[in-house]
C-alpha cells in the first residue's frame, strides 16, 4: 500500500510540472477566462512545490512504516545522543560538554569537535514545539528532521533554478530533488545526519549568492552570509562553497564580466562570511590558516586589485599599458589561485588518502562506480549535460556559476561515493533545465496555437508537426514516469533500512525481525555497571554510547588512529597478549559482532583484516598482516587457515562454543554460514574472558574480562631458623628451595 | 505532671481496648495453609472463633509476627457465613501493649454472643520472604530458597487445636523443621495437629526447598492515565522489572540456553500481561525503541500481551519497559451534567502473582476540571497535585499523584475520581486552532496587500500600473472579439429562421456593448498615455484594426440580410462571405499578434 501510494504521489508530482513549464513559456499570453494569470500561476507553483514537499517527505518514510521511528546507522546515534544532551541540559552545557563516555580514558570535548548546526536545529524545533505545548519526544524530532528539510531543499532548489532559467524549470528541479535517490540516501527518516540539513543550506546559500550577483544588493549578500554561516555550522562540506564562489568570481573576471554588482557581492560575502564562519568553535581560525580557505582570500585580493585598476582605467589614458598591466596581474593571480586551490580542492577528499587504512576501510570513501551514478540519478545523469549545454549556450553571470558547480561536483562525485550528494542538486537543476526547454519547445507552441483555435473556431488548423510533438512529449513524460518509479524503488529497497534492526523474510512472505543489536545493547544498559568500559571495534562506538549508554574505547569519530590501532591489536593478538592490553585499558566487557549463525556479512570477522592492517600501521613489530593469511595468500577461517588467525582473540570470541553448534543436518557442527566454511578451531577455551551475553541469533556476543585472580596461596611451613642453623651445613640449600 | 498522667491514661485505654477484644475469645480450630509455591508467601488461616467470655464481643484482633510484618503486602479477613458468600471485614491497624509485631482490629458485622462460634478466614500475602539460598547459582543449577516462619498461628488468643499445611513448589526439599513429626508427601508438608497453644506463641519453622518459579518483581511502576473528553483514555505504564531470585554466577551461555531445556530454568523468558478488553493501539517499547519480541492476542474478555523482554532475565538482571494502550472513555467515564466520575483500576495486571515494590499513579484530568475528589479502595499516599501541559493546553491539566509501596494482585481494584467540568471548555481547543489559522491567514493578507518597503521606486510603480492597465485592455479586447463571434451566431440563426427582429435587436446590443467597450479601451489608452508608456500607441492600433473588423462584421450582417431578402444569389453570397471572413481572419491575427506584444 505504502509503496504504491508513494509512487502515485511522485508520478503525479512529475506529471504536473509539464503544464507550468508550458505556462512559463507562454506566460502572460492570452488569459482566456482567468482574470489574473499571475495569481493562478503562483497558486499552481505553490501547489506543485507543496506536492513535491509531500512526495519527498512521504517517500522518505519507508523505514518508519516498515519498522518504527528509530535512529538509523551509526553516526546518527551520536548526533541523537548529543541532541538529547542539548535538549536536556541547554545550549551552554552542550557547548561545554566533555563526554567522558567516549575514547576512554581520553574523553572527548564534544562542544568543540562537532558541527553543532544539526543538533541546534533539532533542539530548537523541539524547544519551540514544547513551548507551544506540543509534547513531541526529541527522538521524533530527530527522526523526521531530514524529511522535513528535504522539502526545504526542494524549495531552495526551485528558487535557484528559477534564478538560473525560469519558473517551469524551477518547479521541475524541485520535483526532481524531492525524490532523487542520490539525496534520499542521506535523508530518509531516521538518518539524522549533517548532510540532511546541509544540502538545504548549500542550495539556499547558492540561491542567495546568485541573487546577490544578479542584484548587487547588500541585503541579499548578507542573507547569503547568514545562510553560509548556517552551512558552516552544519557540515564540513561548507569548504565546497568557500571554494566554488571564489572560483565563480575568478572565472567571471577572466571572462571580462566584472561588474559593480559582482564587486559588492563578493567583497561583502567574503568579509562577513569569514567572520561568521569563525564563530563556530570547531572551525575557529581555520578560515585564515588552512590552505583550503586561501583561494577565497586570493580572489578577494584579486578582486580588489581588479576594481582598483578599473578605477584607474577610467582616470588614465594609457590604454595599452592598462591592458598589458591587467593581463599581467590576472595571469599572476591565476597562477596564485591555481597553486592555492590545488591543495585546497582535495579538502573534501582529504579522506581519500588511500594509504591511511582507517580511511580506506570506510565503504563510503570508495571511488564511485558508473553503476552508482545511474542508480542514484537514473535518467538525470543522461540529461544533465544537455542542461549544461543550454546554460553555456545562453551564458550569463549566474549560468557561469552553475556550469562551474556542475563541473566541480562531477569531479568530486567521481572521487568518492559519499560526494555523490553534492552532485545530486546540480544534476537535478540542469536536467530540469533540459526537460523544461524540451517541453517549452514541444508543448509551448502548441498551447499558443491551441488557444486561438478555441477562440476562433473558423480558423483552419495548421499543425503538421503535431504528431512528432505528441511523440516527443509522450516520450519525455514516459521518461519522467520511469524516473519516478525508479526513485521509489531505489528508496524502498536500498536506502530504507535502519541497519540497527534487521529483517528476514520467510518463504510465505512473513517477516522475522532480528533485533539482536538492541537486545545486546539494552542488556549492557540494564545489567552492567554504569561505568563499565566496553571494548569493541570502532564501528559500534556510537551505537554503544547511544543505546547502551556505556563508556567506549573507540568510536566512529576516528580522530585517534593509535587508540584504534591499540584496539585492533588487542583483537588480533592471542588471548594473553590481548589481556595485557585490555588490562591496561581497564576494559570490562568486549563486544563483537558475529554473523556466522544467520549469515550476516557485515560482521567483525569480515572486517577483521582492516583491524589487522590498522594495528600493523602502528605496531608493525607485533602484528603482521601476512601472518593472518595462508601460505597461498588466502584469508580462511577453516582448518587451512593460518594458526595466528585461528588463535587470535577475535577468532576465539567469535567462534567460542560455535564448534558444538549444528545449524542444520546438511552441514557439520561449527559451519559458518557467512563464510561457508567449517571453522578450523572448534575447541576454544577462554582463560581471561568469559561469555557474558550472546544475543538470540548470536549476532552480538559480549565477553566479560575477568579480574585478576588472587595469587595462589603458597603452601609453606613456618621457618624454624634457630633449629635449622644448628644442624645444616651452609653449603647445602634447605630442601624446600628445590 | 499532667502530661505524664495523660500518657499513662492513654496506655491504660489502649490496654483496655486490646484486652477488651481479647477477653474470652478462643481459637477453637485453626487450619493454616502456607502457599510457598510461587515467589510469594500466601498464608491463609481458617479460624473457628468461640466466645468463652461472659459478654458479647464486637471485634477481634489479628496478629502478625514481628519478623514477617515488614513484608506484609496484603491482609484481608472475611467471615464465613452459612451460605457460600463471604463477608469481608474492615481492618484497622492497632497495637497491643507488651507484644511485638503488627496488629489489626477486625470489626464484626454483628456482635458475637457468649458461647457462640464464628468461622473467620484470614488471608495474608508476604513478598520477598523467600530468600534464595545459595544466593548465587550458575546457569545450570536450580534455585533453592529458604522460608522462615512460625509453626503456630500467631494470635492473641489461646488456640485449642491447629494444623499447618505447607505447599511447596517442587518435590525437592533440602530440609525442613521437624516439629511434631510432620508428614511430607509430594509437594506438601503437614504439621500438627498442635493442641492447646498459648497466645503469642512462636516456634521457628524453616523450609529449604527448590523453587524455580520466576522471582520477578516490579521495583517501580509509574502508571499514567490521561483522560480526554474527546472519547479516549490513554494509559501508559513505565515498569522497572528485576529478577529477585538467586544471582547468576559465571557466564551466560546462549548455546546451553538454546540447546538444553533445563538450562536457566529459573530465568524468565516471557510473561503475559492482561489488559482490559477494550484496549487498543497497544505499544511495548523502551528508551531505544519498539521491542519487537512480543505478541498480542485479543480475547473476548481481555487483551493479552505476551511480554518478552529483549533478553531473558536471570537472577539479578533487570529491565525497563513501557506498555501503553488506549481505552474508549465511555466505558470508564460517567457523567451527570457537569459532574464526572472516572472509575478504573488503580493498578492493573502485569503478570500473575505480581509484586510491586513501588507504585506511582498519575491521573491526568482534562484541562479545567475542578472540585477533584479521589476515592481509593485502600489507603494510598497522595502527593502534591501537578500540572501537565500537552497539545493545545493553555493553563494546564490537573494531575493527581499517588504512591504506594508493596502491592500484590489483591490490590487490583477500582479507584473513583469525581470532578466537575464545564462542557463549554470543550470548545476551547478547536477555537484555539481556528484562531491560530485566522491570525496566520490575516497576516499573510496584510503582508501581501500592503507595501512595507521603506523606499519608493516610482519606475516599478509605473510598471505595475501599466501592467494592470494592459491586463484590463487584454480582457476588454477579448470580450470585444467575443461580441463578434456572438454576432456571427446571431446572423447564422437569422439565416435559418429569417427573424429580422432578432437580427435587429442583436445588432443593437452589439452596437451598444461595442461602444461601451471601445470607450473603456480608449479611456485605458488615455491612461496608458498619461503614464508615458509606448504601449498606448499599440492600443491605438488595435482600436483602428478593430474599427475595420467591426465594419466587416456589419457588412457580413448586411450581406446576410440581402441574401434573406433574396437580393443576392446564394453563390455570390458565399463568395463574398468567404472574402469577408478571410479579411476578418487577417485582422484578428494582427490584433492577436499585437495583444501578444503587449
Amino acid at each position: 500500500y505504502v509503496s504504491s501510494s508513494n509512487a502515485g504521489g511522485s508520478v503525479s508530482g512529475n506529471g504536473r510540472h509539464s503544464s507550468p513549464a508550458g505556462c512559463g513559456g507562454s506566460g502572460g499570453g492570452l488569459s482566456g477566462g482567468l482574470t489574473q494569470p499571475a495569481g493562478w500561476q503562483s497558486l499552481l507553483s505553490f501547489t506543485i512545490l507543496f506536492l513535491a514537499w509531500l512526495a519527498g517527505f512521504s517517500s522518505r518514510l519507508f523505514a518508519v512504516i516498515r519498522f518504527e521511528s528509530i535512529i538509523h546507522e551509526f553516526d546518527p546515534w551520536f548526533n541523537y545522543r548529543s541532541t538529547h544532551h542539548l535538549s536536556t541540559n541547554g545550549f551552554y552545557e552542550f557547548l561545554n560538554w566533555f563526554d567522558e563516555r567516549a575514547w576512554y580514558p581520553l574523553g572527548r570535548i564534544v562542544g568543540g569537535t562537532v558541527y553543532p548546526g544539526l543538533m541546534v536545529t533539532a533542539g530548537l524545533i523541539h524547544y519551540i514545539l514544547n513551548l507551544l505545548h506540543v509534547t513531541v519526544h526529541i527522538r521524533d524530532v530527530c527522526v523526521f528532521l531530514a524529511p522535513v528539510f528535504s522539502g526545504l531543499t526542494a524549495v531552495s532548489t526551485f528558487l535557484l533554478t528559477r534564478e538560473l532559467w525560469n519558473q517551469g524549470a524551477g518547479l521541475l528541479a524541485a520535483c526532481f530533488i524531492a525524490i532523487v535517490p542520490g539525496y534520499i540516501s542521506r535523508s530518509v527518516a531516521g538518518s539524522f545526519d549533517n548532510e540532511g540539513i546541509a544540502i538545504f543550506a548549500l542550495q539556499f546559500t547558492y540561491y542567495l549568492w546568485v541573487k546577490s550577483v544578479k542584484t548587487g544588493s547588500v541585503f541579499w549578500t548578507i542573507g547569503c552570509c547568514l545562510s553560509y554561516f548556517y552551512m558552516v555550522s552544519a557540515w564540513g562540506g561548507y569548504v565546497f562553497i568557500i571554494n566554488l564562489i571564489p572560483l565563480h568570481v575568478f572565472v567571471l573576471l577572466l571572462m571580462q564580466r566584472f561588474s559593480r554588482r559582482l564587486y559588492i557581492a563578493y567583497s561583502t560575502f567574503y568579509i562577513v562570511g569569514l567572520v561568521l564562519s569563525m564563530q563556530i568553535p570547531f572551525v575557529g581560525f581555520q578560515p585564515i590558516r588552512t590552505s583550503e580557505h586561501m583561494a577565497a582570500a586570493g580572489v578577494f585580493a584579486l578582486l580588489q586589485a581588479y576594481a582598483f585598476l578599473q578605477y584607474l582605467k577610467d582616470r588614465l589614458t594609457r590604454q595599452e599599458f592598462q591592458t598589458l598591466f591587467f593581463l599581467g596581474v590576472s595571469l599572476a593571480a591565476g597562477v596564485v589561485f591555481l597553486t592555492l586551490t590545488k591543495p585546497s580542492l582535495p579538502p573534501l577528499l582529504r579522506y581519500a588518502k588511500i594509504h591511511i587504512p582507517i580511511i580506506a576501510s570506510v565503504s563510503e570513501h570508495q571511488p564511485t562506480t558508473w553503476v552508482s551514478f545511474f542508480f542514484d540519478l537514473h535518467i538525470l545523469v543522461c540529461t544533465f549535460p544537455a542542461g549544461l549545454w543550454f546554460c553555456i549556450k545562453n551564458i550569463n553571470d549566474e549560468r557561469v556559476f552553475v556550469a562551474l558547480y556542475a563541473i566541480s561536483a562531477v569531479y568530486f562525485a567521481g572521487v568518492m561515493v559519499r560526494l555523490m550528494l553534492t552532485l545530486t542538486p546540480v544534476v537535478c537543476m540542469l536536467s530540469a533545465i533540459a526537460f523544461s526547454s524540451v517541453f517549452e519547445h514541444y508543448l509551448g507552441d502548441d498551447m499558443k496555437r491551441e488557444n486561438p483555435i478555441k477562440q476562433h473556431p473558423f480558423y483552419p488548423v495548421k499543425n503538421s508537426s503535431v504528431y512528432s510533438k505528441l511523440i516527443v512529449t509522450m516520450l519525455m513524460l514516459m521518461l519522467l514516469m520511469m524516473f519516478a518509479v525508479h526513485c521509489t524503488w531505489v528508496t524502498s529497497n536500498a536506502y530504507s533500512s535502519p541497519s540497527v534492526v534487521l529483517a528476514s523474510y520467510n518463504h510465505d512472505g512473513s517477516r522475522n525481525i532480528l533485533d539482536d543489536f538492541r537486545e545486546a545493547y539494552y542488556w549492557l544498559r540494564q545489567n552492567t555497571d554504569e561505568h563499565a568500559r566496553v571494548m569493541s571495534w570502532w564501528d559500534y562506538g556510537y551505537q554503544i554510547a547511544g543505546m547502551a549508554n556505556r563508556t567506549t574505547l573507540v568510536d566512529n569519530n576516528t580522530w585517534n588512529n593509535s587508540h584504534i590501532a591499540l584496539v585492533g591489536k588487542a583483537m588480533s593478538s592471542n588471548e594473553s597478549a590481548a589481556y595485557e592490553i585490555m588490562k591496561s585499558l581497564d576494559v570490562d566487557y568486549v563486544l563483537i559482532i558475529f554473523g556466522g549463525v544467520i549469515g550476516y556479512s557485515g560482521d567483525d570477522i569480515n572486517k577483521f583484516l582492516w583491524m589487522v592492517r590498522i594495528a600493523e600501521g602502528e605496531h608493525p613489530k607485533d602484528i603482521r598482516e601476512s601472518d593472518y593469511f595462508t601460505p597461498q595468500g588466502e584469508f580462511r577461517v577453516d582448518k587451512a587457515g593460518s594458526p595466528t588467525l585461528l588463535n587470535c582473540l577475535m577468532y576465539k570470541m567469535s567462534y567460542y562454543r560455535f564448534g558444538e553448534m549444528q545449524l542444520d543436518f546438511r552441514t557439520p557442527p561449527g559451519f559458518d554460514r557467512t563464510r561457508n566454511a567449517e571453522i578450523g578451531n572448534k575447541d576454544i577455551r577462554l582463560k581471561h574472558l568469559e561469555e557474558a551475553f550472546t544475543s538470540e541469533h548470536w549476532l552480538v556476543r559480549i565477553y566479560r574480562v575477568k579480574k585478576q585472580e588472587n595469587r595462589q596461596a603458597l603452601d609453606h611451613k613456618l621457618r624454624n631458623i634457630a633449629a635449622k642453623q644448628k644442624y645444616t651445613s651452609k653449603k647445602v640449600l634447605p630442601s624446600r628451595f628445590h | 505532671m499532667w502530661r505524664a498522667g495523660a500518657v499513662s491514661l492513654a496506655l491504660i485505654a489502649c490496654f483496655f481496648r486490646a484486652s477488651l477484644c481479647a477477653e474470652g475469645l478462643v481459637n477453637e480450630d485453626v487450619k493454616r495453609t502456607l502457599d510457598l509455591s510461587s515467589h510469594l508467601a500466601k498464608i491463609t488461616a481458617e479460624i473457628q472463633l468461640a466466645n468463652h467470655g461472659a459478654s458479647r464481643v464486637n471485634g477481634f484482633t489479628l496478629a502478625l509476627e514481628a519478623e514477617l510484618a515488614p513484608h506484609l503486602a496484603f491482609i484481608g479477613a472475611s467471615v464465613k457465613g452459612e451460605e457460600e458468600e463471604d463477608e469481608s471485614l474492615e481492618l484497622k491497624e492497632t497495637t497491643v501493649h507488651g507484644q511485638s509485631g503488627k496488629f489489626f482490629e477486625a470489626q464484626l458485622p454483628s456482635s458475637l454472643a457468649p458461647g457462640a462460634k464464628l468461622r473467620v478466614k484470614v488471608e495474608t500475602v508476604f513478598s520477598h520472604v523467600l530468600k534464595p539460598f545459595p544466593t548465587h547459582i550458575t546457569q545450570a543449577e536450580r534455585q533453592l530458597v529458604v522460608f522462615q516462619g512460625n509453626h503456630y498461628l500467631y494470635s492473641p488468643y489461646p488456640t485449642r487445636s491447629q494444623t499447618t499445611r505447607v505447599r511447596l513448589a517442587s518435590k525437592t526439599v533440602e530440609s525442613y523443621t521437624k516439629l511434631g513429626n510432620p508428614t511430607k508427601s509430594d509437594e506438601t508438608v503437614e504439621y500438627g495437629p498442635f493442641k492447646d497453644v498459648p497466645p503469642f506463641s512462636q516456634d521457628a519453622m524453616k523450609i529449604h526447598y527448590e523453587n524455580n518459579t520466576p522471582f520477578l518483581s516490579i521495583s517501580s511502576i509509574t502508571r499514567t492515565v490521561e483522560v480526554s473528553h474527546w472519547g479516549n483514555i490513554a494509559v501508559e505504564e513505565t515498569i522497572d522489572l528485576r529478577h529477585t531470585g538467586a544471582y547468576l554466577k559465571g557466564p551466560f551461555s546462549r548455546y546451553d540456553y538454546q540447546r538444553q531445556s533445563d538450562s536457566g530454568i529459573s530465568s524468565v523468558k516471557s510473561f503475559k500481561t492482561i489488559l482490559p478488553a477494550s484496549a487498543q493501539d497497544v505499544y511495548y517499547r523502551d528508551e531505544i525503541g519498539n521491542i519487537s519480541t512480543s505478541h498480542l492476542q485479543v480475547l473476548d474478555d481481555s487483551v493479552e500481551v505476551e511480554i518478552r523482554p529483549r533478553f531473558p532475565l536471570f537472577g539479578g538482571w533487570k529491565t525497563h519497559y513501557i506498555v501503553g494502550y488506549n481505552l474508549p472513555s465511555y466505558e470508564y467515564l460517567y457523567n451527570l451534567g457537569d459532574q464526572y466520575a472516572l472509575k478504573l483500576r488503580l493498578v492493573d495486571h502485569v503478570y500473575d502473582d505480581q509484586v510491586i515494590d513501588q507504585l506511582t499513579v498519575k491521573l491526568i484530568l482534562p484541562e479545567g476540571a475542578r472540585n477533584i475528589h479521589m476515592d481509593t479502595p485502600y489507603p494510598i499516599t497522595r502527593s502534591q497535585d501537578e500540572l501537565h501541559y500537552t497539545y493545545l493546553d493553555t493553563f494546564g491539566r490537573p494531575v493527581l499523584v499517588a504512591t504506594k509501596n508493596n502491592l500484590v494482585e489483591q490490590h487490583i481494584q477500582d479507584v473513583v475520581v469525581h470532578y466537575t467540568f464545564n462542557k463549554i471548555l470543550m470548545l476551547q481547543e478547536p477555537l484555539l486552532v481556528v484562531g491560530a489559522f485566522y491570525i496566520l491567514f490575516f497576516t499573510v493578507i496584510i503582508y501581501v496587500r500592503l507595501d512595507f518597503s521603506i523606499t519608493k521606486d516610482p519606475a516599478a510603480e509605473v510598471r505595475m500600473k501599466v501592467a494592470s492597465i494592459t491586463e484590463q485592455v487584454l480582457t476588454l479586447v477579448n470580450k470585444r472579439l467575443g461580441l463578434y463571434r456572438h454576432m456571427d451566431e446571431v446572423v447564422n440563426r437569422y439565416k435559418q429562421t429569417r427573424d429580422t427582429g432578432a437580427l435587429n435587436s442583436g445588432r443593437k446590443t452589439l452596437e451598444a456593448e461595442h461602444r461601451t467597450l471601445s470607450n473603456d479601451i480608449s479611456a485605458l489608452q488615455a491612461r496608458l498615455k498619461s503614464e508615458g508608456s509606448d504601449l498606448a500607441e499599440k492600443v491605438g492600433e488595435i482600436q483602428k484594426l478593430d474599427n475595420q473588423l467591426k465594419d466587416l462584421v456589419c457588412r457580413s450582417c448586411q450581406e446576410a440580410e440581402r441574401l434573406v431578402a433574396g437580393k443576392v444569389k446564394k453563390d455570390t453570397y458565399i463568395d463574398s462571405d468567404k472574402t469577408l471572413s478571410g479579411k476578418r481572419q487577417e485582422l484578428v491575427s494582427r490584433i492577436d499578434s499585437l495583444l501578444d506584444a503587449l
